[in-house]
This record gives C-alpha cells, structure tokens and sequence, in this order.
C-alpha cells in the first residue's frame, strides 16, 4: 500500500493581517498546511510547535525584531525561512549578511514570485535521515545552550569581568549573558527547569527577552515587563527559570539586581568576606502575581560579584558551607578568569551531574597612590 | 520513587519516598491529579524520606499546588528534609509552598 506522502507545513509570522492573509492562501495553493501569528514571540512558539518546512518572516513585528525572530527559529529549527521586508533599500544589506534566512522578499510582492522562489527552495533541499533527529537532539539541545552564552570578551574600564561554563551531558538550562552599556554592564544568568532541549530552548527565549528589555532605563520595569514576557511563554509548558539580572554602574561600583529564585550570587569583599544576596522572589514563571523587589550592592575597589548556578552548590550539604567554598576559591586570584576556573573546579566534571556556570565581575584595586 | 496516599478526616496524604527529580516528578504529578480527581483537595505532601529534590521536582510540587486550589482546596508540604528545605528557600519558594512539621500540623488550624 503506498503510503501518503508527509504534506508540507508552513508558519506564517506577520502582523499585517491583510498580508498575512495573502500569504496563508498563496501557501495552501501550493500544497502546505498553514499555521499562523501576529508577532514574533507566539511566531517562535507555533514553528516550535508545529515544526514547519517553511517559515515566511516579516521583518517589522511589533514585539522583537525579524532577525531576531530568525536567530531564536535557526537556535532549534532548520526550516526554510523567508524574510518579508517592505522597504527595498534594506533588502541589499539583509542579503549580504548571514542572518539565518534562506531567502528574502520585498513588498509589495507579486504571488507568482513568492510560488517560485519557495519552489526554488525545495529543489536545493538535502535529504534528511529520519532517525537521526533523535540521536543528536542532546547535541543539539548543546549547540543552542552554546550558542546562548557571549560570544566576546567584555571590557569595563576598571573591572576584570569573566564567566565559564561547562554543559552536563544531559544538558540542563544554564546560560549567562553581558553586554557593554554606557553605564558599565549588564549581565543576566539564569537557569532554565528541567533538561534537554525543552529547557535550552526556554533559555534561548529569556535570553532574547532580556536582551530586547536592556533599553530600558529603569531596571524595574525592564524586569517586571521582560518576566511578564517569560512567565506568559512559559504558561503552557509548566516550566520556570531561576533568573539573576545585574546593572552596574562602572563609575561608582554600585550593582543593581534583581533576583528571581536563584539565591546564588555573592559579594566578596577585598577583605575576603562573603555576602549572599537571597533571592527577592520566586523563579520568573513559577507562581502568578509573583513580585521581585530591586536590590543593589556597592563593589569597592578589590570587591566582586560572584555569581554561580547550582550545578556547584550540589556538591555541598549546606548553602552555608557553598558559601565558605566559594569564597575560598574565588578570593584573593589573580584574574576574574581563575576565580572562575577555580570555582568550577569546586564540581568536579566527573560527578556533575548539572551544568556548571559561574561569571564573576571584580572591581580592580585602586593603584597605590604615587 | 514511591508514593501512596491515605485519606485523613480533613486531608489526604501523599507520601513521596525517594528522590524527587526530573523521572519522578511527572509521576508526582499524575499520583497527586489523581487524588485530587478522587475527591480530596486538600493535599499533605509528606516529604519526610524525601532526600533529594530538584528543579523539575519544584516544578511537580508547584504543578500540584496550582492543582489543588484550582479544586478549591489546598496542597501543604511536611517533613521538609535539608536539601529540600534549601531549595526552598533559595528559590523563595518558601514563602508559597507553606512547611509544617508534620503531617497532622499542616491542616489543624482550619
């Protein structure tokens, strides 16, 4: 008996619903099965869901920006994505990057071209072995959490800013993230529920979210918008993310923070003492209604913030004598950089069983006075 | 991990033996959804051999809890050992999921 062949599933992502329309009737002409959204963010949800062949992408989406969009899809979908731009000028710059997409489109557009450039598409396509889509989803699910972390080094005048990470083989749901402000820096470390590819993927998403709210001047209402953001993502899969979010002001040392449920970041002082900053809230996602107030500690010359996940404090009986261990190890190294290799190497890779992630932000000493 | 329940006069407890991570917590889950559809919304887990727990047994405490008040009842937590009494509380999460000493304790006030 022949067996029908798979039909061909789409995902149409635009917020025009004219538009959006249109090119939901040009894809079932042509054989797909389509599905449908108004803004990136449910648009990332329904090609994880519906694990399309093609995704056609608008470019201007009123919640994240369409090479975003396109960088979260290519984090765990290879799909033919088509880019829809309405401005021609920026068809030349788009087409000479590589942003992930397969093709781009201008509008207005005409359907004959749309049918044939995605025919094109379908005629470069590889064979795929089915079998393997289960074998390497581990790796996969690794390549994602990789592809989380900074690519770059940051540099802060007058700090020495560092961070490491080692995935677990079952791969669970670290990541951190920095990036330069005018300011000084700011830096997110969060821990996704759960492993495997569900949880690189949640981190994929709060990574996003965070980076879109950075613009914001206020750190409480970037936060209270990006976890409203995160906690309505999560909604349908019942999961949650540990979350720790840090602005630093470079010229006074003052950090402010926000903790949600992760209750793992320490002050060390330049004299060698430890502060643990408990968390101001449960995990973003966990418990509706949930507040987290804003925080902040001041970094002295020879002071640093230590953040860690709990891939290290599993090795210890008590959050007391992780504490004293971490400090041990982090205080008094000569580099952000070995305080961090230091720390990990307080969760042996042998018996960890989560990953490990650990960033530090030390605030150089004053030079002696000439 | 092994659970069973019995029925009390005001409650049912849940006993959750083991460790509470990513295998066993979709079990949780499921054993305490079923107590609750037998009728018994308001939930005692009793985590006294409960030595380990994790973010994904978090996640089923959490999952039971939304559950049980969703049924008009409530889900309260007995027992707590160390590690699960530090998850807890790194994650705030003590300030939701209320800890009673024992099992009787956790409903004899209303």
């Amino acid at each position: 008996m022949p067996s029908m062949p798979e039909p061909r599933r789409a995902v149409v992502i635009e917020d025009d619903p004219d538009i959006r329309g249109l090119l939901v009737r040009i894809l079932v002409k042509q054989g797909f099965e389509v599905t449908q959204a108004e803004a990136g963010l449910p648009g990332v949800e329904e090609v994880r869901r519906a694990k399309p062949d093609l995704v056609t992408l608008d470019l201007n989406l009123p919640d994240l920006d369409g090479l975003e969009v396109c960088k979260l899809l290519r984090e765990f979908s290879d799909a033919f994505i088509v880019m829809l731009t309405a401005r021609a000028d920026e068809l030349n710059k788009l087409t000479g990057l590589d942003n992930g997409a397969d093709d781009y489109i201008s509008k207005p557009f005409s359907p004959r071209e749309l049918q044939s450039r995605i025919n094109a598409l379908f005629r470069r396509r590889q064979p795929s072995a089915v079998d393997t889509a289960v074998a390497s989803e581990l790796e996969r699910a690794t390549e994602v959490q990789l592809s989380l972390l900074p690519q770059e080094d940051v540099r802060v005048d007058g700090y020495d800013v560092a961070g490491v990470f080692r995935p677990s083989r079952s791969v669970g749901g670290d990541f951190y993230d920095w990036y330069r402000t005018p300011e000084g820096l700011h830096l997110t470390f969060a821990d996704a529920m759960g492993k495997g590819m569900g949880a690189a993927l949640i981190a994929a998403t709060v990574r996003a979210v965070m980076r879109s709210t950075g613009q914001r001047q206020d750190l409480d209402s970037a936060f209270a918008s990006a976890s409203k953001t995160i906690a309505a993502d999560l909604d349908s899969s019942n999961s949650f993310v540990t979350l720790f979010h840090a602005r630093l002001d470079a010229a006074s040392g003052v950090v402010s923070y926000v903790d949600a449920g992760h209750g793992l970041a320490l002050h060390i002082t330049a004299e060698g003492l430890a502060h643990r900053l408990p968390s101001g809230g449960p995990p973003v996602g966990a418990w509706a209604g949930s507040a987290w107030p804003q925080s902040a500690i001041v970094l002295s010359p020879g002071d640093s913030l230590v953040v860690v996940s709990d891939g290290v404090l599993d090795v210890f009986d008590s959050v007391e004598q992780f504490t004293e261990a971490v400090l041990a190890a982090g205080h008094g190294q000569v580099s952000a950089q070995s305080a961090c290799d230091a720390i990990m190497a307080l969760a042996p890779a042998e018996t960890a069983e989560d990953d490990v992630t650990v960033v530090v932000v030390g605030r150089l000493p004053e030079p002696a006075a000439a | 991990m092994e659970f069973s329940y019995e029925v009390k006069d005001s409650y049912a407890e849940v006993k959750a033996d083991g460790r509470l991570n990513m295998v066993s917590a979709p079990k949780l889950r499921e054993f305490v959804t079923d107590v609750i559809a037998g009728g018994s919304s308001r939930i005692v887990v009793n985590l006294e051999n409960t030595a380990f727990m994790d973010s994904s047994g978090l996640g089923a405490l959490i999952g039971c809890l939304k559950a049980a008040r969703q049924a008009g009842g409530d889900l309260r937590i007995a027992g707590v050992q160390p590690q699960v009494k530090m998850v807890l509380e790194l994650t705030s999460m003590d300030r939701v999921l209320t800890a009673y000493a024992s099992a009787e304790e956790a409903f004899s006030n209303d």
